[in-house]
């Protein structure tokens, strides 16, 4: 279980990394969520946000007591089906929690330059550059123009 | 012990849209103003949209939320019993570093609902008492839109064109044409070129978290500048626990807390309260005194009662890609429809609702929004993420007394002043203009091309127009201030923020927010010469 201050464990590391391998599998060249090296920057999130902190903390907690995870001997010991299977478990007994898990396994992911070179988005800040639009163009609005005023009248 | 400071006219509480904005016009006219604001001052230069984590910011230290947020200057508010989820920010500048600077207005019909419909009460002042202070605030806030809307009366030249439509807005601008339905290019107070010295948009995005560039007109950017350059002291980290009356009843000051922590008192010979819907009536019931024994002003009772959020659904649609990500330019400032806003009962429901377009966000929001986890998670996001765009449904609710914001003695904040409890639900009416709504959404996503649509009933996320709890009127016994924002039970008491309003319309409401702060700075300037030294 990670420390109060959101520090996770080695064995937190290893459950969390296969389970996040479930979240985000590998694509094109690209591996999956766990294999990506992420971990640092999760418990930096959890470290810094209370939320993020107690749903990780309930997260691997019940990863490591769901039921089909104890008979099997540990969440590292079930195949990706079973491994599915306990994070539904999981994602229906503590939704909140699981939801946080996995916004915090997203903003990681996909905070990524590789990540961003694959899906087409520039990496870095939004400013100062931000995009190119083509001016609005008045033509458009040719059709609602004809439109006769349609606001209702109110009395004084 | 409280260290008295230096008289003044008037103490604005509050600098946000209302507060800032009477603040200026006051100043303007030679008065004396100290406005007092809770957070402090925020450099653009620091918001998320300049940050690599700014998808992280935003649903953290910059979240809509005051108990995610946490900031130094955020009080709790007890929303545990309201289905809608109450958003303010506290900085210079209030929740204006957060909105996103759409600004429709009211409609005629919006003030006058008992007269027309039969529904909650009619304001006491009208469209046309407001439209001069709609018109002067635009100049302020700089509006980019264009005029000829035929769901709307004619209004003056906006200072700028329209923010560019984009390929996405014009999609959906195109497939309201073929239904036959209204649609107009939102008015938006986000420059679409150089105004005043600010910046214009570049189309970022994220435009509700504070922008950079100072396109969008905040009021740290736009009022509060000329404001002190007429001589108004604006003290930020200033938190007013109190507003303090004499034993006539009217006030004298407002006890606060400075930067240091430490009580002041700031005598004053008008005090104007800009809070919010949830502030203001917090302060007033959190100000009790002999003379106001159930909260200050609140002899009708009302403080508190009638809240208003706004009822908020919608629908997203999924598009085929197309050459032009819908990321690319404002988050919601785009096109609007007013086709079911004014009230058709075939339609099962009273009063209307606007639709507001919204486009994509960044890679992050994308995924935990819309993409669920698994096997299939890259195709789901491949085929999401810069190809989705929502209709926003911004449905009237009307008041109803058992809406409220009391007090908590239970949570308090730093200074131990008790936080905000409010209860909230949605009658009947509400649920099926939602519904009418949603329905109505997806056809137009449809049409404009979606491939799928996923529709959300009832928005709990989305508390951000407060508004009700202090209600304008003309009988003291149904109403908390008069049509001049004048409290019925001190008269040189003023309430200028969403509180007065007795309907909510179904719109944005921050340009009339800020329509009716001018128009009450306007009366003392011209009718309250008793107010100034």
């Amino acid at each position: 279980m990670p420390t109060k201050e959101g520090k996770l464990t080695d064995s937190d590391k290893r459950n969390m990394r296969a389970a996040m391998d479930r979240f985000i599998p590998p694509v094109d060249d690209l591996p999956g969520a766990g294999s990506m090296g992420l971990l640092d920057e999760i418990e930096r999130m959890s470290v810094e946000h209370e939320r993020y902190r107690k749903s990780l903390v309930r997260f691997l907690d019940a990863l490591t007591l769901d039921m089909s995870v104890e008979v099997a001997g540990g969440f590292l010991a079930l195949d990706d089906e079973q491994r599915d299977e306990a994070i539904r478990d999981i994602e229906g007994s503590i939704s909140n929690d699981f939801a946080n898990v996995l916004e915090v396994v997203y903003l990681a992911y996909y905070s990524r330059p590789e990540v961003h070179k694959r899906i087409g988005w520039r990496t870095g800040p939004l400013q100062p550059l931000g995009f190119e639009l083509p001016p609005f163009d008045e033509s458009i609005l040719e059709n609602v123009r004809k439109r006769e005023p349609f606001w209702r009248e109110a009395p004084d | 012990m409280v260290t008295a400071q230096e008289a003044t006219d008037i103490v604005v509480i509050g600098s946000g849209a209302s507060g800032a904005a009477a603040t200026w016009k006051l100043a303007q006219n030679g008065f004396r103003v100290v406005c007092l604001e809770q957070g402090p001052w925020v450099s653009p230069d620091s918001y998320p949209v300049t940050k690599t984590n700014w998808e992280e910011l935003i649903r953290n230290s910059w979240s809509y939320h005051p108990n995610i947020r946490q900031k130094h200057a955020d009080y709790t508010v007890n929303d545990d019993d309201s289905a809608v989820k109450v958003f303010m920010y506290n900085a210079v500048g209030g929740s204006t570093i957060h909105w996103t600077a759409h600004v429709p207005r009211f409609h005629p019909s919006d003030f006058r609902v008992k007269s027309l419909d039969g529904v909650a009460d009619d304001w006491p002042i009208d469209y046309w008492d407001l439209e001069p202070f709609y018109d002067e605030n635009d100049v302020m806030m700089g509006c980019s839109g264009i005029i000829g809307d035929p769901a709307n009366p004619d209004r003056s030249p906006r200072q700028m064109p329209p923010i560019p439509l984009g390929p996405d807005g014009e999609r959906m601008a195109q497939a309201f044409d073929r239904l036959g339905w209204h649609w107009w290019p939102s008015d938006s107070h986000v420059n679409s070129e150089p105004y005043r010295g600010r910046q214009a948009c570049n189309n970022c995005g994220p435009i509700g978290w504070g922008c950079s560039r100072r396109a969008k007109a905040s009021t740290d950017v736009t009022y509060l500048p000329d404001a002190m350059e007429n001589g108004a002291e604006v003290r930020a980290n200033s938190t007013v626990f109190e507003i303090v009356t004499g034993p006539d009843g009217r006030v004298t000051g407002v006890n606060y807390y400075n930067e240091d922590s430490e009580a002041c008192f700031q005598p004053a010979n008008a005090v104007i309260v800009a809070c919010n819907g949830i502030g203001t009536p917090r302060m007033l019931l959190h100000s009790a005194s002999a003379p106001h024994p159930t909260g200050l002003a609140n002899s009708s009772g009302l403080v508190g009662k009638n809240l208003m959020f706004h009822v908020y659904a919608g629908a997203n649609g999924v598009f085929p890609k197309m050459e032009e990500p819908a990321y690319k330019g404002p988050l919601a400032n785009i096109i609007m429809s007013q086709e079911f806003y004014e009230t058709d009962l075939s339609r099962g429901f009273v009063r209307g609702y606007t639709f507001q377009m919204s486009r994509s966000s960044g890679p992050a929001s994308t995924a935990i929004g819309a993409v669920p986890w698994g096997t299939d998670h890259h195709t789901t996001f491949d085929a999401r993420f810069g190809n989705m765009n929502g209709l926003g449904v911004i449905g009237e609710d009307l008041p109803v007394e058992t809406n409220t914001v009391t007090l908590d003695e239970s949570r308090k904040d730093r200074f131990g002043i008790p936080a905000p409890r409010v209860k909230y639900e949605l009658d009947e009416n509400s649920k099926r203009l939602l519904a009418h709504g949603v329905k109505q959404a997806r056809t137009a996503l449809l049409e404009a091309g979606a491939l799928e649509v996923n529709e959300t009933a009832h928005s709990v996320n989305a508390g951000w127009h407060l508004m009700g709890t202090a209600r304008m009127g003309d009988d003291p016994e149904r109403s908390v201030v008069d049509a001049n924002c004048q409290a019925h039970d001190a008269d040189n008491l003023f309430i200028i923020d969403g509180s007065v309003f007795v309907t909510g319309a179904g719109v944005n409401p921050t340009p009339t927010i800020q329509a009716i702060a001018l128009r009450t700075a306007d009366y003392i300037v011209r009718g309250r010469s008793d107010l100034r030294n």
